[in-house]
């Protein structure tokens, strides 16, 4: 049986293929959450605004629920499922920091935390103040008052930068 | 002692829960599927005040892939809920009072189709003008939206003694301000959803977030007509609450479309349901009248309360009684003349939210204060000092309650704080723009926790060794972000010198937890150490009496510890549970325990009330937690904007088990009070939410919050005080908004009233001259 052609949504999701017979504006959400049972990355405002649903799309941040299927074809999409240490079954340094330094109560805006900071670290290896706030001020948390969450990306830079070598394409450039 | 991770040493404790939520491998409850189920939708009403008409429902019925459409005559049982009065119906039968009322619920195989089939249903509504504020609903000749008014009064509250009239002729100084608080939504990241399913058995297993799963299963059962038995509800984990969850929201619909269509049903509401149909914080109105003689002590004490309760009645009474309660501050005030009204409107149901009423009536009385020093000219703290209750003294509603020393240690802390000494001699910052203004302030307060006299406050537990040999506590309390099961562990390896994987801990699930009570109230920790000091001891013998049969050793010369019993003095006081020679070292492993004798042996329960004054005062607290903040506060007298530069929290409230949650609640609870003091607003017109999502709802981002923050505990409880640590779930949250806006009064001048701060009341007009390098008005 042959499916329309456009109805044919393919992307590099963690690093493995993946196909589906959808709909191209399903939202990327909707893809990962319903269609893929990929629920780390969570849902919340629907409009772009809080960051709960943030994934990298070809290694920038996104938020997924403003995401279309078709937006992303053929596209490298990493949700927090996809994030882990040197060892599959161990932590990023950034995840162990959360946890350290008590960056997440309810843990509902964690995932999408987590991944804003990775997008941070990414580009500015031990960041000021100013670029945490600017990296993270669109993910909203309810529960910590941010303080642990300013920590945890603080420690997380430093241990990132000792244990990790960092991607350092052209787009990714220090601009300190 | 300041709190940070430094200062906690080995209690910094990581939490359990951690792994899975930074993973995102944790599944909350929104998250959970099943291959079968279907999805469900609820129908809500397009008016604010109207009369149903008619409802027909069977184009919906008729579309493909619709399982079921319920309207009220689905309803088996009683189509009404609520906590404490039952007034709010499932499904709308002739009346809709607000714009969250549901009219009818489907449950289709995909959420597009249920969304299409919702747009299939027909209501016929006849619309009526809405009452959209307290005296709309007040006026006479209104209409009534319940039977149990009067008129439309949900509840009045009133404490009167002295002569009031009188003192105010002989004060020397009176105040009066009215002061108005916003509509503050709790705004939860995940929204209210779950998955509900019917079991082979009959019964039906229901997966949604509450703060009481056993107040949730009773009001189902009332609902479909079954008894409790037939249902369980799982309640945990929960992506945060502060009180918002603590009603039913979208399990009567979910339950009841499981049962209709034989299907697992899965709802999960969109932010804009969730504003829709949510509850609030109360938006009140308070006015305070506040006299004081020549020396400055308060004389007399006048307030008026309206709350604006909305269209049902949820926790609208108790949250009336709390801010009443707590609109005379810890204060002793001989002359009292206050009253509360609580009002049904045609507006948002407000309901149960972090702080329970006293965050307004705080943040009204700490203004009074603040307004009385400067006419006295005196220092706004000395003033407040002079004015404080005694340690012995009765309680705001006179009832007798547990004297400690906290309100004079907090106050005492604050004094000598190097923030709040900045309040006297403010240093002009020559480098700033001459309209960038700063100030500092500081509030202080009292804030009962439990439920109150002569509310049912059951508490308890259940301690046990369970069959694999890990000590086993279960309770009724839900993890809905707080770290309480963190907590709990911390508690249990105080208790019993064992590691974290000696313990199995179960919350949050009806089939397995006895009834402990709700988490809410700030009762969770001080109710699971109560009961851990009640089990301890039996379990104990129990455990080391067994320990000594096995192994001839006596028992006053065991001790429990990891993996199970050792003999005194030979468990060193620093040993790991990866340590791999504790096999060999324990004298009997908590495993073979298990296996002498039966389940029940190992069973310990217990059943207790939350302590309350032994006065008949209702609604009146025994146990209170105490707090001060100072702020520092910058204006832009341009713009109008306030930003927060530095905060200090004193909070005293028994000694600190989980450092890393105590902190992260009160820096959580005060960053909701930046929300509620700077920006939030549900903001209604003609009783229709204007602010609808997180876009025009603002709530703090990681760019508004306080520059610096540090937490200072205040761990002393008088000798013996058998009720340990109190909750701190609420405190870190109810006296911000006043020390912002007394910080706000320094830095400009101007007595803010009314929250959110209104931009335009701190922007300085145009002609009048600023002074280069001075920063204070
Ligand atoms: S759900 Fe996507 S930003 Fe909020
Ligand atoms: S931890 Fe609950 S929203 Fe951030």
């Amino acid at each position: 049986m042959s499916e329309p052609l456009e109805n044919l949504w393919a992307a590099v999701v963690n690093g493995e293929e993946r196909k589906l017979q959808i709909a191209q504006s399903t939202r990327l959400v909707d893809v990962l959450r319903t269609h893929l049972n990929l629920t780390g990355t969570k849902v919340s405002c629907e409009v772009g605004r809080c960051g709960a649903c943030m994934v990298l799309m070809d290694g920038e941040p996104v938020n997924s629920c403003l995401v279309m299927a078709y937006q992303c074809v053929g596209s490298e999409i990493t949700t927090i499922e996809g994030l882990h240490g040197e060892k599959e079954d161990e932590l990023h340094p950034i995840q162990q920091a959360f946890v350290e330094e008590g960056g997440f109560q309810c843990g509902y805006c964690t995932p999408g935390m987590v991944i804003s900071t990775k997008a941070l670290l990414d580009r500015y290896p031990q960041p000021s103040q100013e670029q945490i706030e600017t990296g993270l001020c669109g993910n909203l948390c309810r529960c910590t008052g941010y303080g642990g969450i300013i920590r945890a990306v603080r420690t997380a830079g430093e241990n990132c930068v000792s244990s990790f070598t960092l991607i350092t394409g052209e787009k990714k450039v220090n601009d300190l | 002692m300041l709190l940070n991770r430094e200062q906690s040493g080995k209690r910094w404790h990581l939490r359990p829960d951690g792994v899975g939520k930074v993973t995102g491998k944790l599944q909350y409850l929104t998250d959970m599927t099943l291959p079968d189920m279907i999805h469900g939708r609820v129908l809500r009403s397009s008016y604010p005040y109207a009369r149903i008409v008619s409802i027909d429902i069977t184009g919906a019925e008729a579309m493909e892939g619709v399982f079921a459409v319920l309207t009220s005559k689905d309803v088996p049982g009683l189509n009404r809920f609520g906590i404490a009065t039952p007034d709010q119906p499932v499904f709308c039968e002739d009346v809709v009072r607000y714009v969250g009322d549901a009219i009818a619920a489907v449950a289709a195989d995909s959420p597009e189709r249920a969304a299409r089939a919702l747009e299939a249903i027909r209501v016929e509504y006849e619309e009526w003008t809405p009452m959209d504020s307290t005296e709309a609903a007040l006026a006479p000749g209104a209409p009534v939206l319940h039977e149990h008014g009067p008129g439309n009064v949900l509840h009045r509250t009133e404490i009167k003694r002295g002569n009031v009239e009188e003192a105010f002729a002989a004060c020397e100084h009176i105040v009066a301000e009215t002061y108005y608080t916003p509509r503050q939504m709790h705004a939860y990241m995940e929204t209210e959803g779950g998955l509900f399913v019917p079991e082979e058995n009959g019964r039906l297993h229901v997966y949604a977030a509450t703060q009481h799963g056993y107040k949730d299963r009773m009001q189902l059962s009332r609902i479909i007509g079954c008894s409790e038995e037939d249902i369980r509800v799982v309640s945990s984990p929960i992506g945060g609450s502060f009180g918002g969850k603590d009603e039913l929201n979208v399990q009567p619909y979910g339950a009841l479309l499981a049962l209709r269509s034989g299907r697992p049903v899965k709802m999960h509401n969109s932010r804009k349901e969730s504003v829709r149909a949510g509850l609030k914080r109360h938006p009140m109105k308070i006015e305070m009248q506040t006299g004081i003689s020549r020396e400055g002590m308060i004389q007399a004490h006048r307030v008026r309360i309206t709350a604006d309760t909305g269209a049902y009645a949820t926790l609208g009474a108790p949250v009336l009684n709390f801010c009443t309660e707590h609109c005379l501050g810890p204060y002793s005030i001989p002359h009292v003349d206050v009253e509360g009204i609580s009002v049904y409107t045609n507006n948002g149901v407000s309901g149960e939210f972090r702080g329970f009423g006293g965050n307004q009536a705080i943040f009204a009385m700490e203004g009074q204060m603040d307004r009385l020093a400067e006419i006295m000219k005196m220092d706004p703290w000395e003033f407040r000092r002079r004015n404080m209750r005694e340690k012995t003294d009765p309680g705001p509603l006179n009832q007798r309650i547990l004297g400690t020393d906290g309100l004079s240690q907090v106050w005492e802390a604050m004094d000598r704080s190097e923030l709040w000494q900045k309040h006297q001699h403010l240093p002009a910052d020559p480098s700033l723009p001459p309209w960038i203004k700063r100030g500092v302030g500081a509030a202080i307060a009292m804030h009962g926790a439990g439920l109150g006299y002569g509310i049912p406050d059951p508490a308890g537990g259940r301690l046990s060794l369970n069959a694999e040999g890990k000590i086993e506590v279960a309770f009724s309390y839900e993890e809905f972000g707080q770290g309480l099961i963190a907590t709990l562990e911390m508690m249990l390896c105080d208790l019993f010198h064992c590691s974290t994987s000696d313990l199995s801990i179960i919350i949050g699930d009806t089939d397995r937890v006895p009834h402990s009570g709700s988490s809410t109230a700030s009762r969770s920790t001080t109710m699971a150490w109560m009961a851990l000091q009640r089990l301890q001891t039996p379990f104990r013998s129990k455990i080391l009496s067994v320990a000594s049969t096995l192994s001839g050793i006596p028992a006053d010369e065991l001790i429990t510890g990891i993996g199970g019993v050792w003999r005194k003095g030979q468990l060193p006081p620093a040993v790991t549970a990866n340590d791999t020679t504790i096999d060999s070292r324990v004298v009997v492993s908590y495993a073979d325990l298990a296996k002498d004798g039966e389940a029940e042996e190992w069973t310990f329960d217990t059943h207790f009330e939350y302590p309350t004054t032994p006065d008949n005062v209702v609604g009146g607290h025994y146990l209170y937690t105490y707090a001060a903040v100072a702020a520092e506060v910058e204006v832009n007298t341009l713009t109008g904007e306030a930003k927060l530069l530095d905060t200090r929290h004193v909070v005293a409230a028994g000694p600190v088990i989980n450092p890393m949650g105590f902190i992260g609640q009160i820096e959580g609870g005060s960053v909701m009070a930046l929300g509620f003091t700077l920006t939030e607003d549900a903001v209604m017109q003609d009783s229709r939410y204007i602010t609808t999502n997180l876009d025009t709802y603002l709530i703090p981002t990681i760019r508004d919050i306080h520059t610096h923050l540090e937490v200072e505990a205040i761990e002393e409880l008088p000798e013996g005080d058998p009720y340990g640590p109190r909750g701190i779930g609420e405190i870190g949250s109810v006296a911000l908004a006043p020390a912002i806006t007394a910080a706000i009064h320094q830095a400009t001048g101007v007595w803010v009233n009314r929250l959110p701060v209104p931009r335009d009341q701190l922007i300085k007009p145009l002609d009048v001259p600023l002074q280069e390098g001075v920063n204070r008005s």
